[in-house]
This record gives structure tokens, C-alpha cells and sequence, in this order.
């Protein structure tokens, strides 16, 4: 095939890919943190990291200070998520899965369409960490400071979750209530508590994460992280869904692959990267329909 | 006395097309695109209800069927003469062939149905969510291919020159030929296995019901029907990749999942109801009066309302404005 | 420690009434058995207690009032309840079954000395703390599931059928901590299968069919064959 005679991998494809990986891991474990407490695919999550990228922009439009707007950034995401989980997720409890996830498909476009109305199709620029596209030198090759700074901050966000849910108590009830909620509630953990916090936290990914790709997408547009949502949920449910680990394994992997098909094709073929990336997808699913990463085939109803 | 119970059920949804199409007769021109518009969702909603509805399994890929409907009645109607200026790169047996009207339609039905049983082979093997991750792959992949294959369509473009045939009257034969479709496979025996198969899959297989082959054909069928919708719409408006993507998959879940998804008469009414808000809302955008009301609402508006109101219709009534049961005036 | 008081239950699963006006009082250092064929209305009515069940009727616990309550609420007021079928989280530790026990204590005190008397009951538990819960055999997951619901110091326990498919030697084990457990002042409620052993042990025993109370035994009933068939079957 001539495909693999022009595959021209270079360092900064692969560091690209790991930093896309890194980014599609932490949007993973969001998603999977909410759906291990609540059962519920949240595909409003990308337009949680589109109201981030929105407040950056904003921020760096008023010539707020970095800091200020990635604290802004931070508050209006987890505004949201909360507001979120109270409209939506909060009602929604006990509904079949087919209704959950319609209703976030809903949400999802309402948050689009008012990001729309709002701040129109053209959308915002920011512009106040663009330094961070500036290569630096690495013993002869030249690799941007945003991909470095993404693979470490993915990497800290991940080890800093790892030792909440493993060290301290509210990290236990969060486990068990995603293992069998009803048990872990007549244990006396409180629902409310722990919906809570999985919600913050998978909102306070979602703000890093709007941070790291509005460094290297500074056009931010209402459907900003839209299609990078939709490969992360096809990451996370061909990763294992309910289980942390298993879910942002599939994250990594799906945004890895991506970012070095992505940079290793040449355009008249990287054109077709959603139909390689889909039709693996597919076919993943078909032979394990519970998850690459996961041990136990994940028994669900219909 | 059964049958006629039985054909009420006929009756409530294809009255209600019928009654669009003439009120649709007694508005001015421009007002009358809407109504048009309004039968060709029908006929996409109750093809996406024909297999939604009676399997309860969520499928994000139907728009795929639409599409491929689309983009085969599109081909085929372009006149000759024009086809190498909007489609330069266009295949050779394509580019000398044009088609009428309705063998175009007949077409766009047959391939969404083979597109939809090539589908279906392996993906109705999924449940839960691995099939709902399955088939937005699909609409993911027709979106790609329809989008960078010139062989096949205009790409990146919109369908221009397609005959426009696909007024008040063609749209509303259409939705009621799917209505009746849609009907009948209901009433057959495969469309009460298959909800049998919804309803209690650990007792319908053990009564030896193949859930497989049921997804299949109700898959293939709802393909047939997806694709024939999909042949109106592009008689009806210039269509592009975009048009039938991610917005029109929204808004044809949303009308049946507003209506009821579990019901024919529940997509017809879901399909008209939300319809009826969106085209108010559209022209309310415009700026102009309608019905003697004179709003002026920014761009955007209607999404923002319709997507609010799926949401609330979701929370507090997740069957659905009938239930999710069919029409029905006298009960056994 | 304060006794829990059951009045006038009733719990109904749409079409399905699982328990009809059924009364009940548990006294501190008391076992209260409840017994009766399968379906008759015994998880139901625990599950109403924890407030997991569709249920009217008045549940109070030292005189306030339980009804409506959010079942992690009911735990924390000092209700713990051994579910049937043991419920450990099987990919947990031995030891962080526990510690999710400890979500429902009230009290600041001392975590160690509480864990050191169930250990005391249950050394098994404290000897596997590090294994995983699932890899257990059923009896140990019987008595962790046990100490999980004691660490929560409650006033009173609920058990679902603890002796559901344990050998007769781990049944010994249980019932034998029962005793204990009521000799330190708790209430006990214990819904069992097996009647004659649950007499025996109960202060008082109440026999369900078809959701209804049919007949309460006392200990002297233990031997009383006659008695438990008629009421199992009334
Ligand atoms: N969640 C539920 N939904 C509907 N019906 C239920 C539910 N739980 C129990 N039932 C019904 O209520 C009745 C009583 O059930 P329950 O579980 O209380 O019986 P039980 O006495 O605990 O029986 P067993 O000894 O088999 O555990 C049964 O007819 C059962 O089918
Ligand atoms: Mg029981």
C-alpha cells in the first residue's frame, strides 16, 4: 500500500499526538466520572469546554490578566456543571438510558445554539497564552511549548485524581456509588455529596481542558470541542465505560491515534481521518462491545 | 370490529398529514415551503420511529439513510447538461445518466435500504450504548465520504438544479405512503416481535425470537423509508453535507422523542408539533408577522427554544405529548 | 439506644401490595425475627424502613419520625441494614468495605476502638483487611457485610437473610454473633428463612404471608413444628 511508504513521522507528531491523547484522556475521565454515579453519557461536556474557551476569549478580549481569565474560565465552567446537574441530570435521575442520553444530546444544542446567539457563527479569538505555540529546542528537535505543557498537565490532573478517588474518603464513596449507588446510599454515603463532586471534577477537567486546546485553536466558534467530544465518546465507550482506568485508557488512545494519523497522512487522505477513526470504532466495538480496557464483559440492558 | 380498531390507528396519523397538506393549500407561496417542509420531516421521523420506535434501541445514524437518499435522487436528476459544472469530478456511468422524478425516488429508497441492511449486518449485533456510539460512527463516516467524494456528488456543494418536484402535493403523498409503510409493518407479524423484543428481550428470546433479525429488517426497512425521505427533501431544497448532518439528526430525534417515540401516531405528532413551533419561530426570525402577531426574534432563537423544550418535554413527560401510545378514538 | 417502631405499613409496587398494615416495635437489646415463605413481604419491609421502598404508614426511630427520609439519611439517624445477598463491593478491600460503613457514623469518636470491637467479633474481617472483598468465600462475605453495618455504631440492625446459603458451621458463627451483638444493647431485626433457628434466637418472631402479620411467636413456640406450618401457609 502506498499509504505506509509515505507515512513521515517526525518527533513533533508524535509529541502532538501524546499532547492530544493527554487532553482527549482528561475530556475521558470527565465524561466517565459522571456516568459512573449518574449512568448518564453526558454529551453536553464538549459545550462545557466550549463555554470555557468562550470565557478565555472573552478575558483576553477585555485584556484581562492570564490568571484572571483562566480563573473565569474555571467559574463559568463549574457555574455550569452545576447548573447542569440541577436542570438536568438531577431530574433525569432514573430515567431509562435512552431518554439520558437524548436529553444531554438536547442540552448540547441548546448550549450551542445560545453560544450562537450570543457571540455568532464567526466566534472570538484568544489570544492570551498564544506564547505557548512557541517551539523550544530539545537536544535538536524542535517541539512546541504547549504540547510539553499539555502531556504535564495531563499527567499531574490524572495523578491528582488517581489519589483522590484512592486516598481519601469522599474519593471511596465516589467508587463504590459508581460500582452499586443503591447499597453504597443505605451505607449512609450521600448521594447528593458524591454527584456533587463528581460533577465539579469532571467540570474542573473540563476547564483544563478548554485552557490547553484554546492554545492551540485560538478561534473559538460555538461548536468549539464539538468533534473532539465525539471521538472522546467513542474513545471512552470503546475503552470501558463505567471504569475510570479502562475509560481514560480509550481516551488517550482514540486522541493518540488521531493526532498521529492526523499528522502522518498527507491531506488528500487525512481528509478521510473521521472515516478510519469511526470505522475502527465500529469494528472495536463489534468484537468487545464492553470495552478494549476492560476484564469483565460489561452486562447492560438493552 | 377488530379491524377497525386496528385502522384508527391508520387514520389519527394519516388524517393529520392530510390535514396539513390542505391547510398548507390555503397559505400564500411562501408560506406554503413550510408546510412542505413540515410533511418531508414527517415522512424522516416516522422512518426514524419505524425502527427506533418498535426496537427501543437509540440510533444517531438514520440521517445517514437521508443523506445517501439525497445525494442518490440528486445525482440521478441534475440534468446532463449542467452535471459537469457542478460536478466536475463526477464518475463516468453517473455523470451520462438522468433520471425522472419518481424513478429517482424509487432509487433514493432502494439504496437507503441496501445502505441501511449493509449497516445493519453487523451493527445490530450492539446494544445500549456501544449501538448508540455505533451508529453516530455511521453518520460520522456518510458525512466524511459525501463530504470529500466528487465521484459520487457535489462534495462540498450545495444541489443545485435539482427539479424542483417536491411541492404540497408530492410531500404529502410521500409522508403518507411512509405512514402507511410504517403502519403496516407495525401490524405485521415481524413489527410485534419486534416490540415484543422491547418490551422483554430475556422472554422474547426465550420464546425463540431472533432480536437480531428482527433489528435487521425493521433496520433495513426504516433505511428504505430514511432513504425515500431523503429523495423529497432533495427536490424539495438545495441540499449540502451540512443539511443532513448533526442539526437535522437533533431536530428529527427531538420531534420523536417529543411526540412519543414508542408510537406511529406519537412520530406524526411530534414531527408536526415541533415542526409547527420551529417554522413559527423561523418566520418570527424573519421579522415578519404571522397570524397577526408581529415578533421580531434574533437568529438562533429557535434552536435555543426547541432544544429548551425537548429538554422539558424529556423531564417531565419522558414518554412523550401522546405517551407514547397510538391514536386511538374508542378503546376495546 | 432507642427502639425502632413500625405502624401501620404499607408498601405497594404499582399493581403488587407487597405489605399490608403491618405493626412492629424493636427494643433496644432486643431480636425481633421475621419470617415467612418467599415474597411474603420481609426485603419489602426493610426496604421501606431505609426508605427505598414505595411505602405509607408511620416508621419512627426513638419516637422521630423516618417516613420520606433519603435512605443515606435513615443510616446516618442510626439504621443499618445487611442487605440480602451481602452486597460487598467485590473489587473493594476487605478494608475499604469497611471504611464505607464508617459513612454512616455519627459520631467524631474513635474510629480505631470501634473497629477493634467488631474485629473482636469478626477476626476474620481484620485478618483479610488487605484482600480483595470479592475473592472472600460466601460466609466471610456474610460477616464482613456484618461488621461493615456495625461500624456505623447504629441503634438498630437490620439483616436480610444472613444465613442464605452458608454452611452450618458459618450459620453457627453468625446467629452466635447475633447474640453478641444484642447483648451490647442493639436492636436486632432479623428476616430469616430458617424458622426454627429464628424463633429460637428471637425475643419475639413474626411470621408474613402474603404481606400480612399472620401470627407472633416467642421462643417457647421453637419446637412448636405444628404452629410455624399453620401460619407460614394460613
Ligand atoms: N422493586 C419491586 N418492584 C415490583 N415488585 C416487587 C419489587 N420488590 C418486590 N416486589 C414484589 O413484592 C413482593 C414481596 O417481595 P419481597 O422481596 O419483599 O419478598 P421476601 O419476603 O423478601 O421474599 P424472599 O424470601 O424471596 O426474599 C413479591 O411479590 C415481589 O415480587
Ligand atoms: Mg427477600
Amino acid at each position: 500500500m502506498t499509504m505506509l511508504a509515505i507515512w513521515n513521522i517526525d518527533w513533533q507528531t508524535i509529541a502532538d499526538a501524546t499532547a492530544l491523547g493527554g487532553v482527549y484522556a482528561l475530556m475521558a475521565v470527565g465524561i466517565g466520572l459522571v456516568f459512573g454515579v449518574l449512568r448518564l453519557v453526558n454529551f453536553a461536556y464538549g459545550q462545557l469546554v466550549m463555554a470555557g474557551a468562550f470565557s478565555l476569549a472573552l478575558a483576553s478580549q477585555w485584556g484581562w490578566p492570564q490568571w484572571a481569565g483562566i480563573g473565569l474560565c474555571f467559574a463559568v465552567v463549574l457555574a455550569l456543571s452545576m447548573l447542569m446537574d440541577r436542570l438536568v441530570f438531577r431530574p433525569l435521575r432514573g430515567h431509562s438510558p435512552a431518554v439520558m442520553l437524548v436529553a444531554t444530546f438536547a442540552v448540547a444544542f441548546l448550549l450551542q445554539s445560545i453560544a450562537l446567539l450570543w457571540f455568532g457563527p464567526l466566534g472570538k479569538i484568544a489570544t492570551s497564552l498564544a506564547y505557548l505555540n512557541r517551539p523550544i529546542t530539545i537536544s535538536h528537535v524542535d517541539i512546541r511549548k504547549i504540547t510539553i505543557v499539555a502531556v504535564v498537565v495531563a499527567a499531574l490532573c490524572l495523578v491528582a485524581l488517581a489519589l483522590l478517588l484512592e486516598r481519601t474518603t469522599v474519593g471511596l464513596h465516589m467508587r463504590a456509588s459508581s460500582m452499586d449507588f443503591q447499597t453504597a446510599r443505605m451505607l449512609g454515603v450521600r448521594a447528593n455529596r458524591v454527584i456533587a463532586m463528581a460533577v465539579l471534577v469532571s467540570g474542573a477537567l473540563a476547564a483544563v481542558v478548554a485552557v490547553m486546546l484554546t492554545v492551540q485553536n485560538p478561534l473559538v466558534t460555538p461548536d468549539f470541542a464539538l468533534r473532539d467530544t465525539i471521538i472522546v465518546l467513542a474513545g471512552v465507550v470503546l475503552g470501558g465505560m463505567n471504569r475510570p482506568i479502562p475509560a481514560t485508557l480509550g481516551g488517550f488512545a482514540i486522541g493518540f491515534a488521531s493526532g498521529l494519523l492526523g499528522g502522518a497522512l498527507p491531506t488528500n487522505q487525512s481528509q478521510y481521518l473521521p472515516t478510519f477513526l469511526f470505522a475502527a470504532v465500529i469494528l472495536v466495538l463489534l468484537v468487545r462491545p464492553g470495552g478494549i480496557f476492560t476484564r469483565a464483559r460489561l452486562v447492560e440492558r438493552v | 370490529m377488530r379491524r377497525l380498531t386496528a385502522l384508527q390507528e391508520l387514520a389519527g396519523p394519516a388524517l393529520l398529514v392530510i390535514v396539513t397538506a390542505l391547510l398548507g393549500t390555503l397559505v400564500s407561496i411562501s408560506t406554503q415551503g413550510y408546510f412542505t417542509d413540515t410533511l418531508v420531516k414527517v415522512a424522516m421521523v416516522v422512518a426514524l420511529y419505524t425502527f427506533v420506535g418498535n426496537s427501543g434501541v437509540l440510533s444517531f445514524g438514520h440521517i445517514s439513510f437521508v443523506a445517501v437518499g439525497a445525494w442518490t435522487a440528486g445525482v440521478l436528476s441534475v440534468p446532463s447538461d449542467v452535471k459537469p459544472a457542478i460536478m466536475p469530478n463526477l464518475a463516468h456511468m453517473l455523470r451520462d445518466r438522468t433520471t425522472g422524478n419518481l424513478s429517482s425516488l424509487a432509487l433514493a429508497a432502494l439504496v437507503g435500504g441496501i445502505c441501511a441492511l449493509v449497516v445493519a449486518l453487523p451493527l445490530m449485533r450492539l446494544s445500549g450504548l456501544a449501538a448508540g456510539i455505533a451508529t453516530f460512527g455511521v453518520l460520522e463516516i456518510t458525512h466524511n465520504l459525501l463530504r470529500y467524494e466528487e465521484k459520487i456528488g457535489p462534495g462540498l456543494n450545495a444541489f443545485s438544479s435539482v427539479p424542483e418536484t417536491t411541492g404540497l402535493r408530492q410531500a404529502a403523498i410521500g409522508a403518507l405512503v411512509v405512514v402507511v409503510v410504517a403502519f403496516a409493518y407495525g401490524r405485521s407479524r415481524f413489527g410485534r416481535l419486534l416490540r415484543a423484543t422491547r418490551e422483554d428481550p430475556a422472554a422474547a428470546r426465550a420464546v425463540g425470537v431472533s432480536i437480531y433479525r428482527q433489528r435487521l429488517g425493521a433496520f433495513a426497512l426504516s433505511g428504505v423509508l430514511a432513504g425515500l425521505a431523503g429523495g423529497l427533501y432533495v427536490h424539495l431544497l438545495p441540499v449540502n453535507t451540512e443539511s443532513v448532518y448533526l442539526d437535522l439528526t437533533f431536530i428529527t430525534l427531538a420531534m420523536l422523542v417529543v411526540g412519543g417515540a414508542t408510537s406511529l401516531w406519537g412520530a406524526v405528532v411530534g414531527a408536526l408539533a415541533v415542526s409547527a413551533l420551529d417554522s413559527y419561530l423561523a418566520v418570527a426570525e424573519n421579522g415578519s408577522s404571522f397570524f397577526g402577531a408581529q415578533i421580531d426574534l434574533p437568529a438562533g432563537t429557535r434552536v435555543v427554544i426547541v432544544g429548551t423544550l425537548m429538554a422539558v418535554v424529556l423531564i417531565l413527560r419522558p414518554n412523550g405529548l401522546t405517551g407514547g401510545r397510538e391514536f386511538r378514538v374508542w378503546r376495546r | 439506644m432507642r427502639s425502632l417502631v413500625v405502624e401501620h405499613l404499607d408498601v405497594r409496587y404499582g399493581g403488587v401490595h407487597a405489605v399490608r398494615d403491618l405493626s412492629f416495635e424493636v427494643g433496644p437489646g432486643e431480636i425481633v425475627g421475621l419470617i415467612g415463605a418467599n415474597g411474603a413481604g420481609k426485603s419489602s419491609t426493610l426496604h421501606a424502613i431505609m426508605g427505598v421502598a414505595p411505602a405509607t404508614g408511620e416508621v419512627r426511630l426513638g419516637g422521630v419520625s423516618l417516613r420520606g427520609r433519603r435512605p443515606e439519611d435513615v443510616a446516618r439517624d442510626g439504621v443499618a441494614l445487611v442487605p440480602e445477598g451481602r452486597r460487598i463491593f467485590a473489587e473493594l478491600t476487605v478494608e475499604e468495605n469497611l471504611r464505607l460503613g464508617l459513612a454512616a457514623r455519627r459520631a467524631r469518636g474513635d474510629v480505631a476502638a470501634v473497629l477493634q470491637s467488631v474485629y473482636e467479633l469478626f477476626p476474620i474481617v481484620e485478618e483479610f483487611g488487605r484482600r480483595q472483598a470479592g475473592a472472600l468465600s460466601g460466609g466471610q462475605q456474610q460477616q464482613l457485610a456484618i461488621a461493615r453495618a456495625l461500624v456505623a455504631e447504629p441503634d438498630v440492625l437490620l439483616l436480610d437473610e444472613p444465613s442464605l446459603g452458608l454452611a452450618p458451621t458459618v450459620v453457627d458463627i453468625v446467629f452466635d454473633a447475633l447474640a453478641a451483638i444484642r447483648d451490647r444493647g442493639l436492636g436486632v431485626l432479623l428476616v430469616e428463612q430458617r424458622a426454627q433457628r429464628t424463633v429460637a434466637v428471637s425475643d419475639r418472631c413474626h411470621v408474613l404471608a402474603n404481606g400480612e402479620l399472620r401470627v407472633t411467636l416467642g421462643p417457647e413456640n421453637a419446637n412448636d413444628t405444628e404452629t410455624m406450618v399453620a401460619a407460614y401457609f394460613s
